[in-house]
């Protein structure tokens, strides 16, 4: 039986993306991160198209975009399609410039990282994509990057969800007992920013509230290659922002 | 005001409950009871084979309390107006065990009493280092699994007793994620609230959004175009392909069935790409709208049609393997098993209460949008176990293959071309369903002057929990992965 399961996993040839060494094939149409298209004179009201507020008109009236808020929910690209698109880029993470990667503190950790995954309060589709970091696809392992089970094993804690009331002490928990260095990656906009939830008032807002954040992967969800993307960005193996 | 009855159904519900019946629109029947009846009205309706869906607070017509039941196809709500001193009503959980965690939510969440309710502890912000234990003692000790889980999945808590290897005692605590997000939904126009429903259970965004367009289109009296509602079965049926393709992952996962995993993993990644591809979203999100669908197709049916032809050969091979291979079969075979009375008893919904032979969906017993046009079977199994919930699966997947496909025969034959109708901003409250991945979904909308007010959402994850909790019956610790998986249910989904 195992020979067969072999046999069949063989036939089906190398699906494996090349990224980061090559670039993946953007595809036509996806949804990868809202871009403005035009930002000058911009009036004050499209502030009001989104409902996280992640538009913001500055006093020279141009648009600036906070990523960190925005759910790619298009209620500004169907508002306002001159001055908003949907752009099919993937790598979408941050990191904030006084937040050196891992490599800087240990070089070795630039080929094992391994990861602990929290959710703080997500809709679950992040745990999907991250998930699917493993499956054959994006096969995640062939980077050095292997999720373990406990946090004192774990170089980084990738945190999905704007943080809960319930979650807030098991994540703090989680993150003290990690070892230095260590890293933390908010997966998500609700993990960058708390999302929707947060004008309720459950969710007081993202993960930054609770713990000091080395990379912001905004997106909802963000696709498993911004998750790869964020994650190497924590390690020091790919720099920079985005594209 | 007494409307005449048609059918059946209605000319029971008339009979019993003479008098009291204030409106029947489509296959919602509402009927006004005072407070001290509400409890022995939902008992003769489930004497009668209803089930139960939810008990919660709603504000339109009036500050009323509302049992929901399923029965003969329709959506029986069952409301008593609350006048400002009502803070109490006898507990629909002494007779409909339920009812029981609707019950709790209730108590935590408006402060009326259901009385004579078994455990009324609270509910929606538990503290992971807190909880009771019903058989620890000098023989037994307590594992709290969670909420950080072993593993890439949602938070929630299991608490489990056990003497070492057995399952001696089991409490299992959602609401660890509790958002709040119906409360998010007040104040904003109808078509932003399909974002909120999206982003309720991710793993099953079509299904709310849906479920909560549905609503919205019944209040507003108009009724979605039929390219729009052949579109909405696509997606929706995409995202049942899905959520039991990742079952099957986890599963094979947990039997440490590597390549069987990563085959299934290939599969689901196709799923998840061929929907990217439909609507530019891997979740189907930003399609379903009040009123129709919100994008235009970017794929060519016949390209569909292609990709699932090519999709269901590999499935078939891969499902046949692992039908054969034992050292997977032999763990799901009598693990978690539920049987049909205990499934009636909770109220159980999807593929769980279908595993027991139960044949409950909402697509059928109160078919929406395109799924009254389209035939196809109801999967059911009768061995109850966690091997007869996954067979359901891959009967479901077949089913929703074929679903699609009729669905893109219909587009081609229509000659309506409209995607979506305008929904006028009127002030009424209505509910809507759809058949999640996870089973029955139901959402109750109340709209003034084109404004969403009080939404309720009552979700299979948390309607499914205790059935989870009643499934071990001799099973071991090492079965526990198994049966939890194989119920697929969503902790964002329940938490809300």
């Amino acid at each position: 039986m195992a020979l067969a399961w072999i046999a069949r996993g063989l036939r089906r040839g190398v699906v494996t993306t090349r990224y980061p060494r090559r670039r993946e094939p953007q595809l036509d149409g996806f949804r990868g991160r809202v871009e403005v298209v035009d930002a000058e004179r911009a009036p004050a009201d499209l502030a009001a198209l989104c409902p996280t507020g992640a538009i913001h008109v500055d006093a020279g009236d141009r648009i600036v975009l906070d990523r960190k808020r925005c759910i790619s929910c298009g209620a500004c690209v169907d508002a306002a399609p001159e001055r908003f698109a949907f752009s099919s880029a993937y790598e979408t993470a941050m990191r904030p410039a006084d937040r050196p990667p891992l490599s800087v503190h240990a070089r070795s950790l630039r080929r094992s990282i391994h990861i602990r995954h929290v959710d703080a309060g997500s809709d679950g589709s992040e745990e999907w994509e991250i998930s699917a970091l493993t499956n054959p696809y994006y096969d995640m392992q062939r980077l050095g990057l292997y999720f373990t089970l406990s946090p004192r094993h774990a170089d980084v804690l990738l945190v999905t969800g704007g943080v809960t009331p319930s979650m807030e002490e098991p994540l703090r928990r989680a993150y003290e007992v990690m070892p230095e260095p260590k890293a933390v990656v908010a997966a998500g906009t609700d993990a960058c920013s708390g999302g929707l939830a947060v004008q309720i008032g459950e969710v007081a807002g993202g993960v930054d509230r609770v713990l000091p954040v080395d990379v912001y992967v905004p997106g909802a969800p963000p696709s498993p290659i911004a998750l790869l993307h964020g994650l190497l960005l924590a390690a020091g193996v790919v720099t920079g922002e985005s594209t | 005001m007494s409307v005449e009855l048609p059918d059946h159904t209605h000319r029971f519900l008339e009979g019993r409950f003479r008098g009291s019946v204030e409106e029947a629109t489509g296959a919602t029947v509402r009927i006004r009871l005072p407070l001290s009846a509400i409890d022995r009205a939902a008992a003769v309706l489930a004497g009668e084979g209803a089930r139960f869906v939810s008990v919660f607070v709603a504000d339109a017509p009036e500050r009323s309390l509302v049992a929901a039941l399923a029965f003969r196809g329709r959506m029986v709500a069952l409301r008593s107006p609350l006048g400002d001193a009502a803070n109490a009503y006898a507990a629909l959980s002494l007779r409909l065990p339920a009812a029981r965690l609707a019950e709790r939510e209730l108590h935590d969440r408006e402060g009326i009493t259901p009385l004579g309710h078994p455990d009324l502890q609270p509910l929606l912000r538990p503290d992971a280092d807190r909880f009771e234990t019903r058989v620890a003692g000098d023989e037994s000790f307590v594992i709290p699994y969670g909420p950080i889980r072993s593993g890439i999945f949602e938070a929630i808590q299991h608490v489990v007793e056990t003497g070492g290897e057995d399952v001696l005692a089991l409490e299992t605590r959602p609401f660890f994620k509790h958002r709040g997000l119906e409360a998010r939904f007040r104040g904003l126009d109808a078509a932003a609230g399909a974002i909120v429903a999206e982003r309720i259970a991710g793993i099953a965004a079509v299904a709310h959004a849906s479920a909560f367009s549905q609503a919205v289109e019944t209040a507003a009296g108009v009724q979605a175009p039929e390219p729009a509602g052949l579109w909405r079965a696509i997606h929706a049926e995409l995202e049942r392909v899905a959520n039991h393709l990742d079952v099957a992952i986890r599963l094979a996962e947990d039997a440490a069935l590597a390549v069987g995993a990563a085959r299934f993993g290939i599969l689901k990644e196709r799923v998840m790409r061929a929907r990217a591809r439909l609507c530019g979203s891997r979740f189907g999100r930003g399609v379903v709208v009040p009123g129709g669908i919100a994008f235009t197709p970017l794929l060519a049916p016949n390209d569909l049609r292609e990709w699932l032809a090519q999709f269901e050969r590999e499935l078939a091979g891969d499902r046949r393997l692992l039908g054969h291979t034992a050292s997977f079969t032999d763990r799901l075979i009598g693990s978690g098993r539920l049987d049909r009375a205990t499934v009636e008893e909770l109220g159980g919904v999807g593929p769980v209460a279908r595993a027991t032979g139960v044949s409950t969906d909402a697509r059928f017993e109160r078919p929406y949008g395109a799924y009254d046009r389209i035939g196809f079977e109801v999967v059911t199994e009768d061995g109850g176990d966690a091997m007869a919930r996954l067979d359901v699966r891959f009967g479901e997947i077949r089913e929703s293959l074929h679903i699609i496909r009729h669905a893109l025969d219909r587009l081609g034959r229509t000659t309506e071309r409209d995607l979506r109708v305008p929904v006028a901003p009127g002030t009424a409250a209505a509910f809507g369903w759809s058949e999640a991945p996870q089973g029955e979904l139901v959402y109750w909308v109340e709209l003034a002057a084109g404004r969403i007010g009080h939404v309720h959402v009552s979700s299979p994850s948390l309607h499914n929990w205790p059935l989870f909790v009643s499934s071990f019956r001799g099973d071991v610790l090492t079965d526990f992965s198994f049966i939890e998986h194989s119920f697929g249910l969503t902790p964002a989904g329940a938490d809300r």
